[in-house]
């Protein structure tokens, strides 16, 4: 009777899927979304939407009924509705952005650590995976995470307004091609410091810590730069600042408070450096120690 | 037959520190478990790095199906590779991670779930598959961690330390596992340290010590080499003077000291000195109180292996 040898079963079909980083980002996205934290925030930016859609309800109320006639004078004072109302649909004065930059510290912070605390990136980098394709998953969560969560801030508002006041609303009808390439920018920046303060951090309590210590010590170091320089162009150093300047640019909010010139420098270089450190930290050989 | 895999003067530094020195050997193709065995800080890591395609050589080839691995996607997605440690975060559910896992080595629906359902069926795991892994002990990790490396039906299977911390029941069960999968005609790599560990899973053994390839054999052989290495024994007891008489007459001593209440015994060949000891001790004609080993650890073994070998 002969005797065969064991064979291994079929292989399955392979290569047929997404690309790695698409797979790596979902499941980062899927992840959040089943954190108590993901939670957290996705109730406070819908809180934050509902509020500005009914902003946008009263504004247009104020205009087109009669019975609040005498209001709208008051109104047209209060909220106008020139380039800086239409800017702060992604800024909502202040308070968007600055959730925004609280969420990826907190978020962001362990998008790369985590790996690092885990060690999960060797079993990564022993499948089909290379290290760009990692790095462009982790940089698709951390700007997109932000970029999708400031669309609907500026899509809604427009959208109601186009409905129920045309061209004629409270928002341009422009504002969307001037305010998503500002939310783009905006992200690209918070997403590349996130992507290079995780990749410095063993935890991801730790890249919480660095993203705010990189944010919060710029600021600084800008603001005594600024002052003691007499140079507004040093503000350029500062990611706040820079993150609240786009949407004022791009609306052409009259006298913003850095120019085009340092808030593209500005936005390049820290773009550039934080993803380069993100980069080198995340190579096999660095994944491995 | 060509190997698996083959490493030709392959060897890997970290800067200046010289991770693996310059080291040939290959695996043969089939079904089969090889062990490599050292002890902490020996290399094997390093060894399992190159062999994964985590790190290129620093010098000499390793090849792997005939190439080389690093970052060759057609090398990496014929290898299933279980790294060193358990660690996973707290809340993740193991089928979500296998999912994930599945669709890094290129695999896509309807593949991917029949491929999951298949390699968690292999483990055992189906009633635990999910559940976060904060909720699994550190064996049922294990298996999914070996589940993963199955999911793309990997030809090779390289397993760093999978036995570690593990409880003594789940290490069985996940030998038996390992050999049914070399048994299908799967080629294992197993790292351990612990020469029991490694003699209970395999035929055949790579014997690292300090970034260098000690040995290469059988078990009966590495055991014939590690037997020369003379094993320090601290025997307990009233009458140290007749333990001391009959030791002297044993062809594997090498050695004997005297100290407090007990005699102190260098011997070659303990698996044959020891059952003689037990025999005298059982027929009342050494009086003794307790048998301890000094230096019966690998690190020893290992150190004496490198002088005996330079």
């Amino acid at each position: 009777m002969p005797i065969y040898a064991p064979s291994l079963p079929p292989r399955p079909t392979m290569n047929e899927g997404l690309a790695p980083a698409l797979v790596l980002a979902r499941f980062d996205f899927r992840r959040l979304r089943h954190q108590k934290i993901g939670m957290f925030f996705g109730f406070a930016y819908a809180a934050s939407l509902g509020f500005m859609a009914i902003w946008v309800y009263v504004r247009f109320l104020l205009k087109t009924n009669s019975a609040l006639n005498g209001l709208d004078a008051l109104a047209n004072q209060v909220l106008v509705q020139g380039p800086a109302f239409q800017a702060s649909l992604v800024t909502l004065g202040g308070w968007l952005t600055t959730l925004l930059w609280f969420q990826v510290a907190f978020v962001g912070g362990g998008v790369i650590a985590r790996d690092t605390l885990y060690r999960i990136r060797p079993l990564i980098y022993a499948h089909p995976v290379r290290p760009r394709d990692y790095l462009a998953a982790k940089g698709l969560f951390a700007a997109g995470l932000p970029f999708l969560i400031q669309l609907p801030f500026i899509l809604i508002p427009w959208g109601m307004s186009m409905l129920i006041a045309g061209v004629h609303g409270p928002v341009w009808a422009t504002a969307p091609l001037r305010l998503i390439p500002a939310a783009l920018l905006v992200s690209l920046l918070m997403g590349s410091i996130t992507l290079g303060a995780s990749s410095l951090a063993s935890t991801p309590r730790a890249g919480f810590g660095w993203v705010l210590g990189i944010v919060l010590g710029l600021s600084a170091l800008s603001t005594i730069a600024e002052h003691s320089l007499s140079q507004p162009a040093l503000g350029a150093i500062n990611p706040l600042a820079l993150s609240a300047a786009w949407p004022d640019l791009l609306c052409g909010t009259p006298g913003p408070e850095l120019g085009w010139i340092p808030a593209l420098i500005g936005t390049a270089f820290h773009v550039v450096f934080w993803t380069f450190i993100a980069a080198r930290r995340t190579q096999p050989s660095e994944a491995i120690l | 037959m060509s190997p698996v895999l083959s490493l030709e003067r392959a060897s890997l530094r970290y800067g200046d520190i010289l991770g693996l020195s310059p080291t040939t050997f290959e695996l043969p193709d089939g079904g089969g478990i090889t062990g490599l065995l050292g002890p902490n800080g020996a290399g094997k890591s390093t060894l399992i790095q190159l062999l994964s395609g985590l790190l290129p050589p620093s010098g000499g080839e390793v090849l792997v199906f005939g190439q080389a691995p690093f970052r060759n996607p057609a090398v990496l997605s014929r290898i299933g590779f279980v790294p060193e440690g358990d660690r996973f975060p707290a809340g993740l559910r193991a089928d979500r991670w296998l999912k994930m896992m599945g669709e890094l080595s290129g695999l896509s629906e309807p593949a991917l779930s029949e491929s999951i359902a298949r390699a968690i069926a292999t483990v055992g795991m189906e009633a635990h598959a999910s559940k976060p892994f904060a909720r699994m002990s550190k064996g049922m990790r294990q298996k999914i961690r070996l589940a993963q490396a199955l999911l793309h039906e990997p030809q090779l299977l390289i397993l760093d330390e999978p036995f570690n911390g593990v409880d003594p029941a789940s290490r069985l069960e996940l030998m038996a596992l390992l050999r049914d999968l070399a048994a299908q005609g799967r080629r294992i790599l197993v790292s351990s340290h612990i020469l029991g560990e490694v003699a209970m899973l395999t035929d055949r053994i790579l014997l690292l010590f300090r970034g260098r390839l000690l040995a290469e054999g059988s078990v009966p052989e590495i055991r014939e080499l590690l037997d020369r290495h003379p094993v320090e024994l601290r025997v307990g007891t009233e009458d140290a003077q007749a333990v001391a008489s009959w030791a002297v007459a044993q062809e594997e001593l090498v050695g004997l000291r005297m100290e407090e209440g007990a005699t102190v015994l260098a011997v070659r060949n303990p698996r044959t000195f020891l059952p003689r000891l037990q025999t005298a001790m059982l027929s009342g004609r050494l009086p003794l109180r307790s048998l301890e080993p000094l230096d019966l650890n690998l690190d020893a073994v290992f150190r004496f292996l490198t002088k005996d070998n330079a």
